[in-house]
């Protein structure tokens, strides 16, 4: 069987394409890097991949806004492509710059359940972190166990570093919320690392830095109802090996006891990259 | 064309905040104590386009501002919308661009403009510019709308349209108009008499601003006097006996101070009154630097080249070879501290990417100098507060690394009085490239030939940046020149970074330079070099505002650009892929064989120089240079006052919060230290993410375990007592550091980067000999510490005018060198951290503590504090620095045998303050003696900067197998980590320290923190 191929968006600075091609192609996908015009020009087409992402970055140097004018450019060029990538149920990841263009196309959260397909309609945003700075950080994160995300299944806590200005996950109301909520949308949250594992996800605003960004419900990351389309701020390719990992000067870097990709020193960060090759392959 | 005004403001709401507004609030408390209620922000668009205000109108949510979190007005101001802004405010302040000045939120709108107004005519005249206004409530009474006006822009580049309270009361809004540059009328090429007196010579120099001396106006005029030289002029038909301003625009830049090193390169007459030694140096550059790297790279196969391109380059593996090199942007720093710092640090990433045949910028440095950021004295005129200048420059190199994915991993921030008259801004940049690029050919080498392309790539030239290499090569004066200044635009140098690596690895390229200094001029004419001559249209020069002159397009130095030569075959590949990425890229000159650098505009020719006389041409400068020791009154700690009961306690809490010491995480967070996923060892390591680390660690190759050490040193204290001193002692530091994170001692290289005050003896400099001893000084101490340690010189930079003002007003900085070290980390999961790792790690001092308290850091604070006269006495020394060098490969060989973790060296505020440090990144207690640390008294021990030691942590059970390998070298066994949160230090039976952990966080993590908290 051959290996899922995965599209790795860059350009007009996009910042984490060679990282983020790199952990697919760890865990058995069949990554490339390719220029966004490519697409929108026609010379590639969408449709020969399995697996998008839109890596992290300062696409058009945030300027209007994170991620808002490469989310334009998606929005009206590759529309159809998008469109039909969905409906196929092929997965899609935004990794921080990438997870703001993914709100700002409108694919995250997107429309309600009972009509799952893209609408491009913006509905929640990203906005400049309380702290009023851009932060290099480590966060824990704690992920839904029941959400319908292909990218998080069985992923309980993680450490992660941020690294953002612009991560605030806004929505207009709070039945917005609550209706993302009862979908288990709000995949992942920051939590305080100091609870058990399992028991940090709360609604209540968590104070700086536990929440790097003051984001709402201390929201990291939003998956759509079918739960294919996957966004967060924080950089779980960053994490992809132990040595990566603050503490593993000290001998106590998190994760898994053995891989086939890194023996002992796989970080927390892969097994959501592996989910979505394995899904992909499960899949088809 | 018709102008549209769109203005946007964030929505106000639960959960909301107007972040913008907020931080101006923040920062006027963190700055200058003034509390204001409320600060809030509009951000504005000026569109100057031929689409009509009611279809901008429409699509606004699309495009200016964002449906969920802002709200929106078209052709009006949003202070007049009650529903907005009810309450009448105190203070409007508006700020905008001055015209011409790089507005790249302006530039990315527009992009996004076409984006939806796809029209079938093409919008070359419109453009977008950007303003931001600030609307202050609760402002103190005291406090002006002027004044505050002159915190919120730098009216070098910025205007300020300023409403108080009066006029807001009557609703007199700032409304700001767009920023019409007002047309430019070029200039035809002039021919410049020569034939003129001495006298004549150098007022032309002065007043057009060349920075060329009488000998080099001279040379120059000499040359026009050639009969076969204007023989050959007239058959291009160029004026005959006489420089066209384009030529000798040309030949100022390519023969300033800031291309040529021309100090370095000088014959320097040296006298040292102490020892009598009456000598002369025939260039310390290829004395000292060039020679030493010379012989060390006959016996070695990792030098891979040295000196002769952008930067140096070593081979890493079988496939990889890395590069770096480091810059200084003091200059337009200083007059424009976010523009200056973030052209310098986009600057030397252009560099790396115009290595060899291009290489990948992986990993930056930053290392500043500043006035101190809590400096209450006066400031002469024109001079920013030294926190100023630190939130500039943070913010540039913040925005320019950070928007280019370059992760910064190490750096500095060092402290003192005069670097306010010119703050130091050094940039570097690791590059990494494979060895043999697809085609074959080793990537470190170019391959030009006569007849390729050479294409101007990425920005377009403007009229920013002119005379920038010269006016860095003078000092600093209240008439320094706007035009020096330009703002870097990250985003179009990325989408540039990222063709030109594609084209890289599809061959394209057969030679590539970075546009820096001296613009077209500098990078063609460089190149040329190779093929011995070329041929420039400067009409086919892209222009960001019609009206420039020839001379004004050859020299400018705006940012964002690359030259590179493409064979003609591959000229349409090159082309498509730049159009793919939406990079500007125009055939401007051909690489021929004619020994001339032939410059045109359309068909006429208007600069012929001989390539031998642009590169060669200059006169070596005669320069004088006499050393005398200088006297400084002795710092003498056995006459400090201690409190009875508090001994050493409270002078380590001040030490912990002097502001060379302290944490400077809150700066250091801001930038991405973690693009890439390769960043092993991180600016802060230890349970809490905030103790110091010694070395940037990373891994490139993502999978593979094989890294790099990243490091710096840099000690300018040391300069007041002996040049030389400080020179040794940055090296030392850098190396001490690098082996902390385990560097292989054998394959590691350095950079050395020069900032002196002007040293050429003259009425501005009379002390300009003792100026140049301490450069000559300096240089010697680099020689023989850089042989003994085996570390190669691969590429260097020096700025030597480093002086503001004149006579007694004068400010000059200390000399300062930078050293930065790059090499070899077998495996970064063996590396140590400073931070102890557990309860009964056993506690070792490597080397030895002497009577070394000059010029230490704990001298410094003294006299400041009034409680001594003088910081002289002995500077640290390197006395045998072979035998340190066996000493760190054995240190570092034990990391990667994985006996010890915990290392860090000891550097400002010796033992007592890389022993906090330790206890603060492990959260945990020691408690250490420094009896039998050397021969030297108890203030030496505990303070005391003494070259070559580190503190290391060993586990137990290791601790044997560890002494064991140290046999031979310097070991004292200092005591144990303990499960108390105390520090303690004692002198075998006298108690020194005893401080509890947190007090010591508050001391180190206070004194810096200038973000005004997060609420």
């Amino acid at each position: 069987m051959t290996s899922p191929r995965v599209a790795v968006l860059f350009g007009f600075g996009i910042n984490c394409d060679h990282e983020t091609a790199a952990v697919f192609n760890l865990v058995g996908g069949d990554s490339e890097r390719i220029h966004v015009n490519h697409f929108v020009q026609g010379n590639r087409v969408l449709d020969d991949f399995d697996i998008l992402a839109v890596p992290g970055g300062f696409s058009f140097g945030d300027h209007l806004g994170s991620g808002r004018l490469m989310g334009n450019r998606m929005r009206f060029a590759l529309r159809e492509q998008l469109h039909a990538f969905v409906a196929a149920g092929k997965p899609i990841i935004g990794i921080c710059n990438g997870f703001q263009v993914l709100v700002k196309t409108g694919l995250l959260p997107g429309p309600h359940a009972s009509n799952p397909l893209p609408d491009f309609v913006q509905r929640a945003s990203l906005t400049l972190n309380d702290s009023g700075r851009y932060e290099d950080r480590w966060v824990t994160l704690e992920f839904d166990p029941e959400s319908p995300c292909i990218w998080t299944k069985g992923i309980q806590r993680i450490d992660c570093p941020v690294r953002h200005g612009e991560g605030k996950f806004v929505m207009p109301s709070s039945t917005d919320f609550d209706a993302l909520a009862a979908n288990h949308q709000l995949t992942v949250r920051y939590v305080d690392p100091t609870t058990p594992a399992g028991q940090g996800m709360t609604d209540e605003p968590l104070p700086f830095p536990i929440s790097p960004n003051g984001s709402m419900r201390n929201i990291a990351g939003v998956c759509d109802s079918t739960g294919l389309v996957f966004g967060l701020m924080p950089h779980p390719e960053a994490v992809y090996a132990k040595w990566l990992h603050p503490h593993h000067t000290r001998g106590s870097a998190p994760g898994p006891q053995s891989s086939d990709a890194l023996g002992e020193w796989e970080g927390e960060g892969l097994q959501m990259f592996r989910n979505a090759i394995e899904y992909v392959k499960a899949n088809r | 064309m018709a102008i549209t005004r769109v203005e946007v403001t964030p929505k106000q709401g639960t959960g909301m905040r107007d972040v913008r507004g907020d931080v101006v609030r923040r920062q006027l408390k963190a700055d200058h104590g003034i509390e204001v209620l409320e600060v809030r922000s509009i951000t504005g668009f000026l569109i100057k386009s031929s689409v009509s205000s009611p279809e901008i109108s429409e699509r606004v949510n699309d495009l200016f501002s964002d449906p969920i979190i802002e709200d929106a007005v078209t052709d009006s101001l949003f202070l007049t919308s009650h529903s907005h802004f009810p309450t009448v405010p105190d203070a409007a302040i508006t700020v905008g661009f001055k015209p011409g000045v790089t507005d790249n939120p302006g530039s990315a709108a527009y992009d996004g403009f076409r984006t939806i107004f796809d029209q079938e005519e093409p919008l070359e005249d419109a453009s977008i510019s950007t303003y931001q206004t600030y609307i202050f409530y609760g402002l103190p009474s005291e406090v002006t709308a002027d004044w505050l006006a002159t915190k919120l822009h730098n009216n070098l580049i910025q205007r300020a349209v300023v409403a108080d309270s009066e006029a807001c009361a009557q609703a007199h809004w700032p409304a700001i108009s767009y920023p019409e540059k007002p047309p430019q009328t070029q200039t035809p090429p002039q021919a410049v008499n020569l034939e003129i007196s001495d006298e004549e010579l150098i007022a032309l120099s002065e007043s057009g601003l060349l920075a060329l001396n009488l000998e080099e106006m001279q040379t120059i005029q000499g040359h026009y006097r050639d009969a076969e030289v204007q023989a050959s002029r007239a058959a291009v038909g160029i004026v005959g006996n006489a420089p066209t301003d384009v030529e000798l625009e040309c030949l100022a830049q390519t023969w300033s101070e800031h291309c040529k090193h021309k100090i370095f390169a000088s014959k320097i007459h040296h006298v040292d009154t102490e020892t009598g030694e009456d000598s002369v140096i025939d260039s310390i550059f290829k004395t000292h630097i060039m020679k030493p790297t010379h012989d060390m790279q006959k016996e070695v196969d990792w030098l891979l080249s040295v000196f002769h391109d952008n930067s140096g380059v070593i081979a890493w593996d079988e496939n990889w070879s890395v590069c770096m090199k480091a810059e200084t942007h003091n200059s337009p720093s200083a007059l424009d501290p976010y523009g200056g710092a973030m052209t310098g640090i986009v600057g030397v990433n252009r560099d790396i990417l115009g290595t060899g045949l291009g290489a990948r910028p992986i990993a930056n440095t930053d290392v500043f100098c500043f006035g101190p950021p809590n400096w209450e004295g006066d400031l002469p005129d024109n001079l920013f507060h030294p926190s100023r200048v630190l939130r500039g420059v943070h913010a540039g190199v913040r925005v320019g690394g950070n928007e280019s994915g370059i992760p910064t991993v190490n750096g500095a921030i060092v402290f003192d009085d005069r670097y306010i008259g010119k703050p130091l801004v050094y940039c570097g940049t690791v590059g990494i490239m494979p060895r043999v690029l697809p085609d074959g050919r080793e990537s470190h080498i170019k391959t030009p030939t006569p007849g390729d392309i050479v294409y101007m790539v990425g920005g377009r030239v403007g009229y920013d940046g002119i005379h920038g290499a010269t006016f860095s090569s003078l000092e600093l004066t209240e008439e320094s020149p706007s035009s020096a200044v330009q703002i870097g635009d990250p985003i179009t140098q990325k989408k540039m970074l990222d063709m030109v690596l594609e084209a890289r690895d599809a061959g394209l390229i057969t030679c590539i330079t970075d546009n820096g200094a001296g613009g077209l001029s500098s990078s063609i004419g460089e190149m040329a070099e190779y093929t011995n001559g070329c041929e420039i249209d400067l009409a086919k020069v892209p222009l960001k505002q019609p009206g420039l002159s020839a001379w004004e397009i050859l020299v400018s130095e705006s940012q964002e650009r690359m030259t590179i030569a493409v064979k003609s075959s591959d000229c349409a590949a090159f082309e498509a892929m730049a159009d793919l990425h939406e990079v500007e890229a125009t055939p401007v000159a051909t690489f021929t064989s004619s020994g001339m650098f032939h410059v045109k505009y359309n068909a006429d020719t208007v600069a012929y120089l001989p390539i031998e006389f642009l590169h060669d041409g200059v006169p070596q400068l005669q320069l004088e240079s006499e050393w005398r020791t200088p006297k400084q009154p002795i710092f003498n700690p056995e006459t400090l006052e201690l409190g009875d009961d508090a001994g050493h306690s409270p002078i380590l809490l001040d030490m912990l919060a002097r502001p060379n010491i302290a944490s400077k995480e809150s700066w250091v967070r801001q930038y991405d230290h973690e693009v890439i996923a390769q960043t092993a060892v991180k600016p802060f390591v230890g349970v809490e993410r905030d103790g110091p680390g010694d070395a940037g660690v990373i891994a490139p190759l993502h999978g593979n375990p094989h890294g790099l050490v990243i490091s710096c040193g840099i000690a300018p204290r040391y300069s007041d007592l002996d040049a030389g001193a400080m020179a040794a002692a940055s090296i030392d530091e850098a190396v001490r550091n690098a082996v902390c994170a385990g560097i292989d001692v054998d394959k590691m290289a350095g950079l050395d980067n020069f900032c002196w005050p002007d040293s050429i003896e003259s009425v501005k400099t009379p002390d300009g000999k003792f100026k140049l001893a301490q450069l000559v000084r300096a240089n010697r101490e680099l020689e023989r510490v850089c042989r003994a340690y085996r570390l190669p010189c691969v590429s260097g930079k020096d700025s030597m005018k480093n002086d503001y003002g004149s006579g007694e007003n004068k400010i000059s900085i200390p000399p300062t060198l930078l050293y930065s070290v790059f090499g070899d980390q077998p495996d970064v999961r063996f590396t140590a951290t400073s931070d102890f790792k557990c309860v009964g790690e056993r506690v070792y001092l490597v080397g030895i503590s002497k009577e070394e308290l000059g010029a230490s850091e704990l001298a410094f604070m003294m006299r400041e504090n009034g409680k001594s006269d003088g910081i002289g006495g002995q500077v640290p020394l390197l006395t045998h620095p072979e035998q340190n060098i066996d000493t760190y490969r054995a240190l570092s060989t034990a990391i990667h045998a994985g006996l010890i973790q915990t290392a860090h060296d000891c550097s400002e505020g010796g033992v007592a303050v890389a022993a906090a440090e330790m206890c603060i990144g492990g959260r945990m207690g020691a408690q250490l003696d420094i009896d039998g640390t050397g021969e030297s008294s108890v203030w030496s021990r505990l303070w005391g900067e003494s070259l070559g030691r580190f503190i290391v942590g060993v586990q137990p059970e290791h601790e044997a197998d560890f002494i064991e390998w140290m046999a031979g070298h310097p070991l004292t066994f200092l005591g144990t980590v303990t499960s108390s949160q105390e520090l303690i230090i004692s002198d075998g039976y006298d108690p020194l320290i005893k401080l509890e952990i947190p007090t010591m966080v508050d001391a180190w993590q206070n004194t810096l923190d200038l973000t005004g908290g997060v609420a």
